[in-house]
């Protein structure tokens, strides 16, 4: 990204903007069928378990399953209707959900915050977020490497500093703060 | 009068210097993510909801509003300088605003944008003065039946009048109460869905999702798109903000329809979104050269700015009152609530009279310090968008994940966050509106176990919900509301047929 | 069953009086903050007692690290129970403890078992009140039970969820009197309170902490206390009652007593060191000021019970709460 500025404009231009015409991976259609099918299982995964719960009306009122046992049949109905009319492909023009190149920047962004979520499990939040903050600067937006470091580093530290040392919450923490004692 | 002492009261319990620090300063964070891309209003809100965990329920809604306001102040420095709509609701901002800018009128275009804010937020919150003293002895007369057929009203509002396919406002809605039910039912002592999975136990919470629907598919759904910008800068002086205050009189019935018809609409669950557009179509219905309306008329900002705000403040009424967001950020506000041990609905007007008026006076004092803030750092707030996207959306990750975790102190959140912004990626991509989930999945339990509370004390009659005239109006109004389209197509049909004949 | 009921207050009291000769100052201490786990949502009465926990311990200055409150009222409290199952060995986090410890796993089959935990000290026992609006003619319990027993459809009892202290005291009400409730769990006493207000029900067994401000505020009355004897502390809250003046129930001829432990426990596999560390500290916490005038404000009954005396009543508590739950008809099977 390069950024020019003068009194009246400000630009910020992006080189790697995905091109217009990428083929597509998949379609709409596609995806939502999909989407519904799951949702479709889940709603007879619960089905399942609230009918074992009680689902029966009891001489007070509904029983604990009732309710949820009822919303997973409207859930599974409602799936099994949008996937009838997604199907016979109603609902106007069928566009592509996601191209090849708009993928590949969501995944740019998806897996890095998968590994930090990973990462905050074994080391911490405060180290995964410096970590994350400057792989991403420096490996996605390629920014300068000791800009990135910098940043990184003085983010950490604020976030350490509002949350640790001033609002007193507890943060997941690994091997580092323990070195200083937190 | 009553309504005027209690305001002095809520002022009372505002003037202290940690008040006014954590105002000032919510005010300014709120700016910040009212201007960065990828959040905004209710993700901004959300994300920042854990700071206020260890305060005193005061201090805390004092803060998130003030954040709330900043959001909305920052949302229309993109719109105006950029002509990119931070928000739904601003984008009839950029009709106008963003040509004043072409035209090199950027400084009138924001004092316009940011004073018509400040009316609009003010009606209401004068508004809300009035009406919220009248709730608290209204309050002691909901019980478990007349709580549930509001419930009941605010779910049939959305299926009834959602513009989306109705199967997947369906879909999108039961998926949410379903989420809702999972953990430990109240009303039996029963573990329901769990599947002997200790983490759910204590079910899917409404923040945890939230941030990862909003927070983290945003960012997936910015990065997908172009990152290019391209804006004015601005910066605003004494003579500019003067020139436009001395213009007011002459738009004051523009004004004043716009902050009506923001205050309907934000009481009722209709919207900000839906205020602003209609603030601006009135404003040109009404104009004697309609031609102008779109080429940078200053009118073209007042009125939809005014209509947004006032019906963004009022929505609070209704989510104070009864428990009912009326927009997505009085929804998180309310899950904020719970967070706090306070109880949202009419009893909070009874139980924690400080609160509620300290938050109304906030409200107040908030929108002034805002409009001061918000005029005199214009130029810096505006530089925050050449901040590269690569270095604030790892930020903003990070952010989403403080959040989320700091809900329950528990890992598992984090990856449920992580679920959920694929979720909401998905969702928005194929068309299943988002709205109806998070309601259901806020309202969910407090419905069900309103309705059961009802039944046990009936006797399992359900007569209970038409045993007095306040219950039995709502739940009329309800059904009546859920089959809206139906009827409104049958009365259409039968005055086509009149009309033939 | 009152008889067991009878037994545990007697025991109680019995131990309340003899302290154990303090330990010398151990020689462990906390390297890091000290995170107390609230098995409630915030505001409630457990989170109320450990903020003050929390200030006290800051301000009388007893411990040198910070002490964090950590809400883990999910699923009734269930939350907070698998969070200390799941940190074994872990001695900065102590969890605030109430009755939920025997009765949750018996109604909602939570494997959870009091017995995993290491177990500090009881620093206070909570007592019941049966209450009812003002506004109804019956001032006393005898009137109240007349007609409760004769109301049809029958009287509201509110109270905090299902299957727990109030249901349970709920049931025996009806099995020592012979008249029907229909009980109505809600989310909190704070809840069950308001609603007692507004007359969407009758009546409500409420802690003393949790309908204080009606009480103050003249909207309900107290009609007896679920105690064998009153409640010591005499000075007037309302303008016309102190919390001696609520007579007890069995003086009212309504022979059911119920008190409610909060004791403090440490995850299981901690060191005996460790455990003195924070007998010594809840020692000292209970001497302060700010903790009797917490306790006299809240109306708790004041005990202090370490080591063996502790596992003894925690094992009578253990099997009376057992049996009650038992003859309600909530154990899930």
């Amino acid at each position: 990204m390069t950024v020019s500025n003068s009194e009246t404009e400000i630009i910020v231009e992006d080189p790697s903007a995905p091109p217009a015409h990428s083929p597509a991976v998949t379609h709409t259609r596609i995806v939502d069928i999909v989407v519904s099918l799951l949702l479709l299982a889940l709603a007879l995964v619960m089905a399942f378990d609230n009918w074992r719960t009680g689902n029966s009306w009891d001489f007070a009122g509904p029983q604990a399953g009732y309710f949820p046992f009822y919303l997973s049949i409207i859930l599974a109905g409602a799936c099994i209707y949008g996937i009838v009319a997604a199907g016979r492909g109603r609902g106007g023009a069928d566009k592509p959900f996601v191209t090849r190149d708009q993928l590949r920047r969501v995944m740019q962004v998806f897996v890095p915050t998968l590994a930090f979520c990973l990462l905050t499990q074994w080391l911490g939040l405060y180290v995964a977020s410096f970590l994350l903050v400057a792989g991403f600067m420096w490996k996605i937006g390629r920014i300068a490497l000791w800009k990135s470091l910098l940043t990184s580093v003085l983010f950490a530290f604020i976030m350490f500093a509002t949350f640790d040392l001033a609002f007193d919450l507890i943060m997941p923490k690994g091997p580092l703060e323990a070195l200083f004692g937190r | 009068m009553e309504a005027l002492g209690l305001l002095l009261h809520g002022f009372g319990v505002l003037l202290t210097w940690k008040t006014m620090t954590l105002m000032m300063v919510g005010l300014i964070l709120g700016i910040f993510v009212g201007v960065l891309p990828g959040l905004g209003g209710p993700n901004g809100v959300a994300i920042l909801l854990p700071l206020t965990f260890t305060m005193d329920p005061t201090s805390a809604i004092v803060m998130l509003s003030c954040i709330y306001w900043g959001a909305l102040f920052g949302g229309a420095i993109t719109s105006i300088l950029f002509n990119i709509p931070g928000e739904a609701w601003s984008v009839a901002t950029t009709f106008d605003g963003y040509p004043m800018a072409q035209q090199g009128k950027a400084a009138e275009a924001l004092t316009a944008a940011f004073t018509s804010s400040f009316i609009g937020s003010f009606a209401a919150v004068v508004l809300i003065t009035f009406l919220a003293p009248g709730i608290a002895s209204f309050a002691l007369r909901f019980g478990p039946p007349e709580f549930f057929a509001v419930y009941l009203l605010t779910f049939c509002s959305f299926v009834g009048l959602g513009r989306e396919a109705k199967h997947k406002t369906v879909i999108s809605m039961s998926f949410g109460l379903l989420l809702a039910g999972v953990g430990l039912d109240t009303v039996s002592g029963q573990l329901r869905m769990t599947f002997g999975w200790s983490e759910l136990y204590r079910g899917v919470n409404f923040l945890v999702a939230v941030i990862g629907l909003f927070g983290i598919s945003e960012i997936l759904l910015t990065m997908e798109e172009r990152l290019a910008l391209r804006g004015h800068s601005a910066r605003i002086s004494l003579r500019v903000v003067w020139q436009v205050w001395k213009s007011l009189p002459r738009y004051w019935v523009t004004l004043l329809r716009s902050a009506a018809i923001g205050c309907w609409l934000g009481i009722t669950p209709g919207g900000a979104i839906a205020a602003s557009f209609m603030g601006y179509n009135l404003a040109k219905r009404f104009a004697k050269d309609k031609e102008s309306f779109g080429k940078g008329r200053i009118e073209g900002v007042f009125a939809p700015e005014t209509a947004a705000h006032a019906s963004g403040t009022a929505a609070l009424l209704p989510m104070l009152a009864l428990g009912i967001p009326g927009s997505g950020t009085a929804a998180i506000l309310l899950g904020g609530l719970m967070v706090w041990g306070l109880n949202p609905g009419p009893l909070l007007f009874v139980e924690h009279k400080s609160f509620v008026w300290g938050l109304i006076a906030s409200m107040y004092l908030g929108n002034v310090v805002g409009l001061v803030i918000v005029l005199t750092t214009v130029p810096f707030f505006a530089a925050i968008l050449r901040v590269p996207f690569s270095a604030v959306a790892p930020m903003i990750v990070v952010s989403c994940a403080v959040g989320a975790y700091a809900i329950h102190n528990a890992m598992f959140d984090i990856w449920l966050m992580l679920v959920f912004g694929v979720v909401g990626y998905v969702f928005k991509k194929i068309g299943i509106p988002l709205a109806p989930f998070t309601l259901a999945l806020v309202l969910g339990n407090r419905a069900e176990d309103a309705f059961r509370l009802s039944m046990i004390g009936a006797g399992g009659d359900l007569g209970v919900f038409w045993s007095n005239g306040l219950v039995g109006s709502i739940t009329t109004l309800a059904i009546v509301l859920s089959f809206w389209p139906l009827i409104s197509g049958g009365v259409d049909r039968i005055t086509r047929v009149f009309s033939r004949a | 069953m009152p008889n067991g009921l009878r037994e545990l207050g007697l025991l109680a009291s019995a131990l309340a009086g003899c302290a154990l000769a303090a330990p010398a100052a151990s020689a462990w201490e906390p390297n890091k903050s000290v995170e107390i786990v609230v098995a409630a949502g915030a505001g409630g009465a457990s989170d109320q007692m450990a903020r003050m926990m929390q200030a006290a311990i800051q301000k009388n200055n007893l411990m040198k690290q910070p002490m964090v409150v950590s809400l883990k009222g999910g699923a009734s409290g269930a939350e907070a129970l698998m969070y200390m199952k799941s940190n074994d060995g872990d001695a900065h986090k102590v969890l605030i403890a109430y009755s939920l410890i025997y009765m949750l796993p018996l109604s909602a089959k939570i494997p959870f078992n009091w017995r995993e935990l290491t177990p500090v000290s009881v620093i206070a026992l909570d007592q019941f009140v049966l209450w009812n609006n003002t506004t109804l003619p019956h001032k006393t319990v005898k009137e109240f039970v007349a007609a409760a027993k004769a109301a049809n459809p029958p009287f509201k009892m509110g109270g905090t969820g299902s299957k727990r202290e109030d249901h349970v005291l709920t049931v025996f009400m009806e099995k020592l009197t012979g008249a029907k409730f229909a009980y109505l769990p809600y989310r909190s006493g704070g809840e069950a309170a308001t609603q007692l207000v507004g007359n969407h029900t009758a009546s409500n067994v409420n802690n003393p902490s949790e309908n204080l401000e009606v009480w103050r505020a003249g909207q309900v009355r107290a009609l007896c206390v679920f105690d064998k004897e009153r409640i010591e502390y005499k000075t007037k809250v309302t303008d016309t009652q102190s919390w001696n003046d609520i007579p007890t129930c069995r003086e009212e001829g309504l022979d059911v007593q119920y008190l409610m432990l909060r004791a403090m426990f440490l995850p299981g596999k901690v060191t005996p060191d460790q455990t003195a560390f924070y007998i010594d500290l809840f020692r000292k916490l209970v001497q302060t000021g700010d903790f009797k005038d917490y306790m006299e404000k809240q109306a708790l009954k004041p005990v202090f019970l370490t080591g063996a005396d502790m596992v003894k009543f925690l094992e009578v508590d253990d099997k009376l709460n057992k049996d009650l739950m038992a003859e309600a008809g909530f154990v899930a099977n």
